[in-house]
């Protein structure tokens, strides 16, 4: 009689046990109320992102002076005829693709 | 001539060169002059004797021609080869760079050089064919090469 109430003792302590537990895990996983919330950022795909900043084709072209771009492919021309000229001194496949370093083509 | 022998003339003894010489002008310019403009009749060649000589084509800058820089001849070189090519019409604007001194040879009075003295005309032939023969061979490098960087641009 005393083992089977000594057994009973133990199993309802192994449950109470249990229970509280239980209740100290599940209150844990609640967020507290007054805690901030993590900002929440919408992602926005590519496409839309690009669609709402890119502006229309040219708009956002730096206007560099016509004097200016004159120079640049004066420039060019120069490094482009030059590179031709040493390809045509010594012709092979690498010399005829040797990449300048005009701004116009970089 | 006061400087280097004339690309043109090369392979002539002195007599020759001094007789096709005799036949040329003497023209001296300021620089930014214009020689000859682009379609203009091409009736005379020239030879710079001192000065440089920028030869350029137009191109549409924002909706207006602006000279683009193709060549640029110095001392010795020629310009102005259309004038014994047809049509006889010029391909290329010329403006000096500098004070520049050139001798106009005309096509008749090269031609009737030629017809007396066909051996004159043979060696003045070569040399213009390597004249033309150079522009074609740099010109078709640089239009190679830009081919490549548009078949990277777009086909790659």
């Amino acid at each position: 009689m005393v083992l089977l109430l000594m057994a009973a003792c133990l199993g309802l302590l192994a449950l109470v046990v249990t229970a509280l537990a239980y209740w100290a895990a599940a209150r844990s996983e609640e967020p507290a109320v007054d805690q901030p919330q993590p900002e929440v950022f919408k992602v926005a795909s590519p496409v839309g992102f690009f669609a709402d900043t890119a502006a229309p084709a040219g708009a956002m072209r730096i206007q560099v002076p016509v004097e200016a771009l004159l120079l640049q492919i004066e420039n060019h021309v120069r490094l482009e005829q030059a590179a031709a000229e040493s390809f045509l001194e010594y012709p092979t496949s690498a010399l005829l693709h040797t990449r300048t370093i005009s701004p116009i083509v970089n | 001539m006061n400087y280097r022998e004339p690309d043109l003339l090369k392979g002539l003894n002195d007599e020759q060169m001094e007789q096709a010489l005799a036949l040329g002008s003497r023209i001296s310019l300021p620089g930014g002059a214009e020689l000859f403009g682009l379609g203009s009749e091409a009736d005379r060649l020239f030879l710079i004797d001192r000065g440089r000589v920028k030869l350029t084509l137009p191109i549409q800058l924002r909706g207006h021609d602006q000279d683009i820089l193709v060549e640029e001849r110095s001392s010795g070189q020629t310009v102005g080869w259309s004038a014994l090519i047809p049509p006889y019409r010029f391909t290329l604007k010329a403006t000096t760079l500098i004070e520049t001194d050139l001798i106009a040879l005309s096509r008749e009075s090269l031609r009737a050089l030629f017809a007396a003295s066909p051996e004159v005309g043979y060696t003045v032939s070569l040399n213009l064919a390597a004249v033309i023969g150079q522009r074609l061979q740099l010109f078709q490098t640089m239009w190679l090469r830009e081919m490549q960087r548009v078949v990277e641009r777009h086909c790659v």
